[in-house]
């Protein structure tokens, strides 16, 4: 894997944030983690990343808010929704919002990670 | 020197009256008709007098009139005596005869006289008339108002009763009226002046008495819902006693009615049931985004010990780590589940006895994390209750997270306008009366339009668009807190930090917990 793709989590739950940051790390990535959108708009700023996990409902700034700022700054940065709640009529997934992927919770770990490679561009070797 | 009757009675040396009228027909013939037609009438007036006090034996000072009539017999006999003298001279006689009429006639003058101021008392036939007519009419006023409150008595479908306090404090029915005679199966004949413990079931006397001896002992008015085997099966009745007293402030007697609420309360249940739905429905998505969490977490744990397992990378205390959290989530997913569960119940659990703070807290349990998602913080203050109410807690409940509901909706939208919002304060507490526990609900949503205040309580009102209210949360909350005998009032508060909010405000009667009196429902 071409090295350290630096993920940035952005999910209030700790400890759901703290088995994902385990499991992509564990799969090769550099993982930060930020527990609302203010929070996570604040590390985008200040450092390299190349994909965005985030939650929707957060204190603070929602996902929803920090994917609509983050497209004012990236418009090809790889996302990834977790969200509680059904999406069916969201806006998010309107096509303008891509590359975007959105996953309901219980998230499976395994298919974040596909996902990420997938979106990143990553091939594996079998 | 007496005189002897023989004597008295001698005649001779008299010449005959009608001597001095020289014997001359004509003057004899005018003496005697007149005499004997004086003595005739006279005769006759005692006989109709006598007559008319036989036959009106109500006439006042009846003794009066014998008098007249022996002073009449009297003058007519001297009268037939002076016919008499006109040939025999019997002066003596006739004399004794005079005597006797001037005995009676003066006692008769002086009876007369004695009795005038209590004669002149006696009502005059005009006098009577007129105040017969006077009764006359109050007499018909009074039937009309008697046939009026017979009317109410008989007619009214409330079951009507009145209950007389005995000397030794124990009732008796005075009446029922036919409603209840109907509803209760009861003989109003039967039950009349029966002492209530004789006259109806012992189940039923054991029900009603301590009622009636509260009244009694309070000498106040009081209501109650009651629950009572009827003939036509279990109905519940909403019972008002109201205590007659008498001039020494005690009670003599109770005056009841009961209302047949079966209906009413079945309806109530069901819209209750109904709401229940639909705040269910409301909550539905909160609760998908609080099952969503744990389940999550779950998940990602697993997947992570799974992932290490296979490439053999696990170690014991990681993989117990994990364990352990995956146990602590579903522990919090149960609790949740128990509540929906219980939430959705139909009957909600019998009336109890039950302190209310505890209610809020699960309310408040239920959604303060979902509301901290939301940037909305639920403060506790003043947990001061002692007092028990009497209830079904989770309608209670159910009532407090509407109000929680509102509170945040009001939020949301002040918010979305550009307001700072974000704060729920509620409080319970012993009202300083010592009679009610208070439950306040202070949002800072920027208040109600005081022009719709008035009105929020009634059924399908609304401040929310299409779609994001029933209307019927604040009606119902209104019934059921209605329902436990409290009251719920709603006002604008201008808060400390310069917002303005909704301030509603929940008076729960308090119950003693150790109250003989416990209700429980039989539905």
């Amino acid at each position: 894997m071409p090295d350290r793709f630096h993920i940035l989590i952005a999910e209030d739950e700790v400890l759901a944030a703290m088995a994902l940051e385990d499991f992509l790390s564990f799969k090769g990535f550099r993982v930060t983690v930020a527990a609302n959108g203010v929070e996570a708009l604040e590390r985008y700023a200040s450092e390299r990343v190349h994909a965005l996990v985030t939650d929707l409902r957060m204190p603070r700034m929602d996902g929803e808010t920090l994917i609509r700022e983050i497209r004012d700054r990236d418009a090809t940065l790889p996302v990834v929704v977790m969200t509680g709640y059904l999406t069916e009529d969201s806006d998010l997934k309107q096509e303008r919002w891509k590359p975007l992927e959105i996953f309901s919770k219980p998230v499976n770990p395994r298919t974040i990670c596909t996902t990420l490679h997938r979106m990143l561009g990553i091939t594996l070797e079998a | 020197m007496a005189v002897g009757l023989e004597e008295l009675l001698d005649t001779s040396g008299f010449v005959p009256h009608g001597v001095c009228l020289l014997w001359r027909s004509d003057i004899l013939m005018l003496h005697v008709a007149s005499d004997v037609l004086i003595g005739l009438s006279y005769f006759s007036i005692p006989v109709a007098l006598i007559y008319f006090v036989m036959r009106r034996r109500d006439v006042a000072f009846g003794w009066m009139a014998l008098l007249f009539a022996l002073f009449i017999i009297a003058c007519g006999t001297t009268h037939f005596l002076s016919v008499w003298t006109l040939w025999t001279p019997d002066y003596v006689l006739e004399g004794l005869v005079k005597l006797i009429t001037a005995f009676a006639s003066l006692a008769t003058a002086a009876a007369l006289w004695w009795l005038m101021p209590r004669l002149l008392a006696l009502p005059s036939p005009r006098q009577l008339e007129a105040s017969n007519r006077a009764l006359e009419l109050e007499v018909a006023t009074r039937r009309e108002m008697e046939a009026r409150y017979s009317g109410f008595f008989n007619n009214l479908g409330e079951a009507l009763f009145i209950v007389q306090v005995l000397p030794d404090g124990d009732f008796a029915y005075e009446a029922i009226n036919p409603a209840l005679a109907r509803i209760g199966g009861l003989d109003p004949d039967r039950l009349r002046e029966r002492r209530v413990r004789d006259a109806v079931k012992p189940e039923l006397a054991d029900l009603v008495i301590p009622r009636y001896t509260a009244c009694r002992d309070s000498g106040k008015t009081i209501d109650y819902e009651e629950t009572l085997d009827m003939p036509a099966g279990q109905r519940v009745f909403h019972t008002m006693l109201v205590p007659v007293k008498d001039a020494a402030g005690r009670v003599v007697q109770i005056l009841g009615s009961g209302r047949d609420v079966t209906e009413r309360k079945r309806l109530q249940e069901e819209v209750i049931q109904t709401s229940k739905l639909a705040t269910l429905g409301t909550l539905a998505a909160g609760m998908a985004h609080e099952m969503s969490q744990p389940l999550n977490v779950i998940r990602l744990w697993t997947e992570n010990t799974l992932t290490r397992l296979h490439d053999n990378l696990l170690e014991p205390a990681r993989a117990e780590k994990a364990l352990r959290l995956v146990i602590e989530q579903t522990e919090r997913m149960g609790k949740l589940i128990d509540h929906v569960r219980m939430f959705g119940r139909r009957d909600g659990g019998g009336m109890q006895i039950f302190h209310p703070a505890n209610c809020v807290q699960s309310a408040v349990e239920l959604v303060r994390h979902q509301y901290r998602q939301e940037d909305i913080d639920i403060v506790e203050k003043g947990w001061a209750a002692q007092l028990a109410v009497s209830g079904r807690p989770l309608e209670l409940e159910q009532v407090i997270l509407n109000l929680f509901s509102n509170a945040r909706d009001a939020i949301v939208a002040l918010r979305a306008k550009g307001g700072a919002a974000g704060r729920i304060v509620v409080a319970v507490s012993d009202d300083p009366d010592g009679y009610s526990v208070v439950i306040q609900v202070t949002d800072d949503g920027g208040g109600i339009d005081p022009a719709v205040l008035p009105q929020i309580f009634d059924p399908f009102f609304t401040t929310k668009e299409v779609g994001k209210g029933s209307g019927l949360g604040l009606s119902i909350g209104y019934g059921i807190i209605d329902g436990m005998g409290g009251r719920i009032e709603a006002r604008n508060v201008d808060l400390e930090g310069g917002g303005r909010g909704v301030r509603f405000t929940i008076t729960l009667p308090g119950q003693p917990v150790s109250s003989v009196d416990r209700e429980f429902s039989h539905a």
